[in-house]
């Protein structure tokens, strides 16, 4: 069986094709059009998809070596996601599906990212908890099944990896920040600031504006100008430890509420080493098996769509082609 | 805190909601809102605390999204601009429809990023940060 996955919610356009559960294509537009793009963050617009996304669906089904008439399901990502950037991968799906008589299934963008640890040769186990974290989400997630996902936690204001990204612009070291911020704070060897973790009402909810705004208070009452290098590892180590812990210790109460055979993270942030050596650590003290997605599956990509639209398929979850985007989140993370 | 018509400050996260509900009465379906202030002085914080008084309680900073939309007793488009290179990006994730649609008051956080886009009529609100951690919201 050949799955193609198609993925267009944000700035990346990706196409992967699976057969047999064995990835033969994941491809990201960013990647694999350098020359158009310069290497560098892609244009945000429906029109760079549009241009992009018949040229890496080509290419995607001859690395994958196969032809349009072996193709026995599309899935594509309908939401969450700019409107414009999701219909450009949705109806490409959709006139596949229509012209090529086979079976389309939309997926939630969120639920692709959730699923991503079975790409992985250790998968996750029903229950599982997992820690979905990238520049636009921040979840706590107990999935039960295929079909059954409860968000217990979420952000009340800036994103996990938003947070990474602004720090990141404050000690000018560019945007995306993640990488940035971790490979300094590697290189610091001072005692760390304490930056405070917010405390919120709802125990397992987040919040990183007021973690993003002391940083920025830091710099500004101890800087006049530039940052000293040796100062700006140990800014970036002090807010990665702060931001790692406001993610651990929601999931450390929420792993004593919840009875779960495995542990997950999931989402851009998940490439973080400190996060991922924390997870371990929680992992390692509660004898649980913790599932940690690969480099190319933590960001948006459309393999984890193409996986997560075959499950939902053998689940026979599937939908006309009249299913319409999604931009927003929905609360109970069925498809409507 | 005082209340003058166009000049607050608030000291409080609790203030600036007391200041949120003045505002939001001034507010009507089809203005555009554009919040300018730096990092970190609480322009999401703004818009959370007036869609609260139209029954939204789900937002978020939409820094990464560029936009979302909420739903309560009104309708609300919430931009971002931060992340946002050439105003031509904004034309082609379809900003004007956005504006167009009814019953949808728009905020549009960085705003002054790109003056050239925004619409003539649109109401300005400036937040500063002041001594003390202190804010200012100036609405022009």
């Amino acid at each position: 069986m050949n799955i193609v996955g198609i993925e267009s919610s944000c700035d990346e356009t990706s196409v992967a094709v699976i057969t047999e559960n064995k990835i033969k294509s994941n491809l990201i537009s960013s990647q694999e059009f350098h020359t158009n793009f310069g290497g560098v963050v892609p244009e945000l617009s429906s029109r760079a998809h549009l241009q992009t996304i018949l040229p890496l669906f080509k290419k995607a089904l001859n690395k994958a070596e196969i032809g349009l008439k072996d193709i026995n399901l599309i899935c594509a990502t309908a939401g969450p996601g700019l409107i414009g950037a999701l219909l450009v991968g949705l109806n490409f799906a959709k006139g596949l599906s229509l012209s090529l008589k086979v079976p389309f299934v939309p997926v939630n963008h969120i639920e692709g990212h959730l699923f991503s640890g079975f790409l992985m040769p250790e998968k996750p186990e029903f229950p599982f908890l997992s820690l979905l974290v990238s520049g636009g989400h921040t979840l706590l997630l107990l999935v039960k099944s295929d079909t059954e996902i409860i968000k217990i936690g979420s952000t009340i204001d800036d994103a996990a990896g938003e947070a990474f990204d602004k720090v990141s612009k404050m000690l000018g070291l560019g945007y995306p920040g993640g990488q940035k911020i971790q490979e300094y704070a590697e290189r610091n060897a001072e005692e760390i600031v304490k930056f405070p973790v917010a405390k919120l009402k709802s125990e397992l909810d987040f919040s990183f504006s007021g973690l993003k705004t002391s940083v920025l208070r830091f710099i500004q009452e101890n800087y006049n100008g530039e940052i000293p290098e040796k100062d700006k590892c140990l800014i970036a180590d002090s807010f990665q430890k702060a931001a790692v812990k406001a993610l651990t210790s929601n999931f450390i109460k929420a792993l004593n509420n919840y009875k779960v055979k495995s542990i997950s993270i999931a989402g851009g942030v998940a490439a973080n080493k400190h996060l991922q050596s924390e997870m371990k650590m929680i992992a390692d003290k509660s004898k649980i098996k913790l599932v940690v997605p690969e480099l190319s599956f933590c960001g948006d990509n459309a393999a984890m769509i193409a996986y997560r639209g075959f499950r939902l398929f053998e689940n026979r979850i599937i939908y006309p082609l009249d299913y319409n985007a999604f931009p927003k989140l929905k609360n109970n993370f069925q498809l409507p | 805190m005082t209340i003058a018509t166009s000049e607050y400050i608030s000291s409080s996260e609790n203030e600036t909601k007391l200041i949120a509900s003045d505002i939001s009465q001034k507010l009507k379906p089809g203005d555009v809102i554009a919040l300018v202030g730096q990092l970190g002085t609480g322009k999401t914080f703004l818009v959370k605390s007036l869609c609260e008084k139209w029954e939204i309680s789900d937002v978020t900073s939409p820094t990464f999204s560029i936009v979302n939309q909420y739903s309560g007793k009104i309708n609300v488009n919430h931009f971002d601009f931060y992340r946002i290179k050439n105003p031509e990006e904004l034309y082609n994730i379809g900003f004007e429809e956005y504006l167009m649609s009814g019953n949808t008051i728009t905020f549009i956080e960085w705003a002054d990023m790109f003056p050239e886009i925004l619409p003539k009529d649109i109401i300005k609100i400036i937040i500063t940060y002041s001594e003390n951690n202190k804010r200012k919201i100036t609405i022009e």
